[in-house]
C-alpha cells in the first residue's frame, strides 16, 4: 500500500517533467526564452524549500546565495577574478565557485546562527533579512563589480571544453539545458528528502529536541542542509547570470528573498515539485498581469499570501499534490 | 570635544528611537510568542500618519497623538483578523506578519507615492550645549522615549495591569486558570507595542525623509537588539539597543555607514554565539 502511494507520487512528478519538456511545442521562442529564466527561478525555490519545508528553517534572505552565485559565475566569465585567475574564464569554474562561494557563507554563518536560542530559534531567519539588506548595500558600493549599475553583458554559459565553444543562447538549447540542470538538482535533493536522512530533516523541523534526545545532532544536521541548500542557489543564481546576461544589486537583496519566499509559500513548501512549480507560475501570472495592475499586484500577492498563511499552510499548489498523491510523503 | 558631545547625543537619539521600536516587538513576543515582521510598517505608517495630517493642515501635536492611537488601532485589527486564528503555529505568525507588512506598504505606495514625503518639526530652535548648538527638536525626541520607555517599565513593574500581563508572559495556562483573560492581554498588548512603533514613527518623521521603505531600517537594529539584549527581559531590547545603535552612529559618523552595518551585523552576530539566548538571558527554557 504504502508502495503504491509513493509511485503515485513519482508518477504525479514525472508527468509535471514530462509536461515541461512538451512546452516548447505550445510556445513561441520567446515565450520559451522567458521559461528557462523561469526555471532558474524554480531551483532557487527548491532551494527554499529544501531548508523551510524539510528541517523548518526559515530564512528572509535566501537571495544573498542566488545573488552571490550569480557574481561569482560573472566575474569569472567576464574575466574579473583577481591575479593570475584572471585568465581563467570557463563556464565550469564560474559554476565551481557559484556552488562553493555560498555553500562557504552560508556554512560560515550557521555555526555561528544555530547556536542562537533567543526568539525561539528564529535567528537564521532574521539574520539572514540583515545580511540581504547589507549585502545588496555592500554591492551597491562595490565599484569593482559594477556597483549600482551592475556587472552588464555576461558571457552565457559555455558548455564546450578544450577549445570548442557551445554556449547556450538560442531560446531552445537554452531552455533544454535549464531544464536538465533543473531535473538534475530535483533528483538529487529528492533523493535526499525520500531517504532516512530527509527523515531526520523533517523530524529536525517538527521537533528539534526529541530529534537530539534520539541521539542525532541536530545542529549539523541544520549546519549541513543550509550549506547544501545554500550552493543549490548559488547554482541557480549561476544559470540566471549566464542567461540573463546582467547582474545587478537587487538580485542579492531584500526584494528577490522576499519574493522567492513567496513563490515557495504558494507553490508549496512541503514539497520540492511544489515549490518549483509555484515559482514558474507565480512569474508567469506576475508577467500577465504585473504591467496591469502596477503597485496594487504586489498588494495583491501580499493578501493571496497572508491568507494562504492561514488556511492553506501547504500552499495552493501543495494543496492539490497533496489531494492528488493522497498525501505520502507530503506532511 | 564638542564634535564628541553632538556625536554622543545623535548616538542617544538613535538608541532612544531602537528601543522604542524594539520594546513594542518585546511585549509581543513576550506574551503572544508571535515576532512581528510587520513592526516596521507600523512605524512607517505612524510616520504618514503625521504626514497625511500635516498635509490636511492640522497641527503636529495633533498628528503626534493620532499617530500612536491610530497605529495601535491596525494593531488591534491585524491581531483580531489574522494573528489569533495561527498564533500557535510559530514559522506561520512570521510569514503572516511579513505578508501584512507587504500589504501595508503596498498600500501606502497606492495612497502616497513610492515618492519621499516631508514633514515639519513644530519648533526648529537650536539650544546651546556647552557651547555647541544641537537641534531642540533632536532633544524633544530623547525625551519623549525617554518618557514612553519610563512609562512602559512603570506599567509592566509597578501596576496590576503590569503583574497580570507578566504573570501571562510567565505562564500562559496558569494565568488562564487563575482567571486571566489571555485574550484580552493579547488585544491589549498587541495594540500597545503597535502603538510604540507608531509614536516612534511619528515622532522621527521630521527629521528624515519619510518614504515606504524606511520601516526596514528601523527593524532590523531593533530585532539585532532584541538578539544580542535578550527576549526574556524588557531590559533586553535596552541594553541590545545600548550596544547597536552607539556601534552604529559611531561608526557612521566616524567611517561609512555602510562599514556601520556590517560592523553592526558582525557583532550581532558575534554576541549570538556568545550569548545563545541574549545577554540578559531568555528569561525562560
Amino acid at each position: 500500500m504504502k508502495a503504491l502511494l509513493k509511485d503515485r507520487r513519482s508518477a504525479v512528478d514525472l508527468a509535471v517533467w514530462g509536461g515541461l519538456a512538451a512546452l516548447p511545442l505550445f510556445m513561441g521562442a520567446w515565450q520559451v526564452g522567458q521559461i528557462a529564466q523561469y526555471l532558474t527561478y524554480g531551483i532557487f525555490a527548491m532551494s527554499l524549500a529544501l531548508i523551510w519545508g524539510q528541517c523548518g528553517l526559515l530564512s528572509f534572505g535566501h537571495a544573498v546565495f542566488f545573488g552571490l552565485g550569480a557574481y561569482a559565475m560573472s566575474l569569472t566569465t567576464l574575466g574579473m577574478l583577481p591575479g593570475w585567475l584572471e585568465s581563467w574564464t570557463s563556464s565550469y569554474l564560474g559554476v565551481a565557485l557559484a556552488l562553493a562561494v555560498p555553500a562557504v557563507v552560508a556554512n560560515v554563518l550557521g555555526r555561528f546562527l544555530f547556536y542562537g536560542r533567543g526568539l525561539q530559534g528564529a535567528q537564521l531567519a532574521i539574520v539572514m533579512l540583515a545580511v540581504a539588506v547589507v549585502a545588496e548595500r555592500i554591492m551597491t558600493r562595490w565599484g569593482y563589480a559594477g556597483g549600482m549599475n551592475g556587472l552588464m553583458s555576461v558571457p552565457p554559459v559555455n558548455l564546450g571544453a578544450f577549445g570548442l565553444v557551445y554556449e547556450l543562447y538560442d531560446p531552445l538549447p537554452l531552455f533544454y539545458g535549464t531544464l536538465i540542470a533543473a531535473l538534475a538538482v530535483y533528483i538529487l535533493l529528492e533523493a535526499l528528502v525520500r531517504s532516512r536522512r530527509g527523515v531526520v530533516l523533517r523530524a529536525v523541523g517538527a521537533d528539534e529536541a526529541r530529534t537530539g534526545f534520539l541521539g542525532h545532532d541536530t545542529r549539523s544536521v541544520k549546519l549541513a542542509v543550509f550549506t547544501l541548500s545554500a550552493a543549490v542557489a548559488g547554482f541557480a543564481g549561476a544559470l540566471f547570470a549566464g542567461q540573463f546576461g546582467f547582474v545587478s544589486p537587487p538580485l542579492i537583496g531584500f526584494s528577490l528573498s522576499t519574493e522567492v519566499l513567496i513563490w515557495v509559500a504558494l507553490g508549496g513548501r512541503r514539497a520540492l515539485i511544489t515549490a518549483f512549480l509555484g515559482a514558474i507560475v507565480v512569474r508567469l501570472a506576475e508577467n500577465a498581469l504585473g504591467d496591469l495592475l502596477g503597485p496594487a499586484w504586489l498588494l495583491g500577492l501580499g493578501l493571496l499570501f497572508v491568507l494562504c498563511m492561514i488556511f492553506l499552510p501547504r500552499g495552493l499548489l501543495g494543496e492539490v499534490y497533496a489531494r492528488v498523491t493522497g498525501g505520502a510523503g507530503v506532511r | 570635544m564638542d564634535q564628541a558631545l553632538l556625536l554622543l547625543l545623535d548616538a542617544a537619539n538613535y538608541v532612544l528611537v531602537i528601543v522604542l521600536v524594539a520594546m513594542g516587538l518585546v511585549i509581543v513576543f513576550g506574551l503572544m510568542r508571535v515576532i512581528n515582521m510587520a513592526h516596521g510598517e507600523l512605524f512607517l505608517l505612524g510616520a504618514y500618519t503625521l504626514v497625511m495630517l500635516q498635509q490636511a493642515g492640522v497641527s503636529y501635536w495633533v498628528g503626534l497623538v493620532a499617530a500612536p492611537l491610530l497605529v495601535g488601532g491596525v494593531g488591534l485589527l491585524m491581531e483580531e483578523l489574522v494573528i489569533r486564528h495561527i498564533y500557535h503555529r510559530f514559522l506561520d505568525t512570521i510569514l503572516a506578519t511579513w505578508g501584512l507588512s507587504i500589504i501595508i506598504k503596498q498600500g501606502v505606495i497606492l495612497l502616497f507615492g513610492p515618492g519621499a514625503q516631508s514633514t515639519t518639526a513644530p519648533f526648529t530652535a537650536q539650544l546651546d550645549l556647552l557651547g555647541s548648538s544641537y537641534p531642540a527638536y533632536r532633544l524633544f525626541i530623547m525625551g519623549v522615549a525617554l518618557f514612553v520607555v519610563a512609562g512602559t517599565f512603570y506599567l509592566f513593574f509597578r501596576t496590576r495591569f503590569g503583574l497580570a500581563a507578566r504573570a501571562v508572559i510567565a505562564n500562559r495556562d496558569t494565568a488562564a486558570c487563575l482567571g486571566l483573560s489571555t485574550r484580552a492581554f493579547d488585544r491589549a498588548t498587541f495594540a500597545y507595542g503597535a502603538a510604540l512603533a507608531g509614536l516612534a514613527g511619528a515622532v522621527m518623521a521630521p527629521i528624515m525623509s519619510v518614504d515606504p521603505q524606511m520601516g526596514l531600517g528601523f527593524l532590523i537594529p531593533a530585532f539585532l537588539s532584541i538578539l544580542v539584549g535578550g527576549a526574556g527581559h524588557l531590559g533586553g531590547p535596552v541594553l541590545g539597543a545600548g550596544l547597536i545603535g552607539a556601534t552604529d552612529s559611531v561608526t557612521a559618523s566616524l567611517w561609512s555607514p555602510v562599514l556601520a552595518q556590517v560592523v553592526v551585523f558582525t557583532m550581532a552576530v558575534i554576541a549570538i554565539r556568545i550569548f545563545p539566548t541574549g545577554i540578559l538571558g531568555g528569561g525562560r527554557k
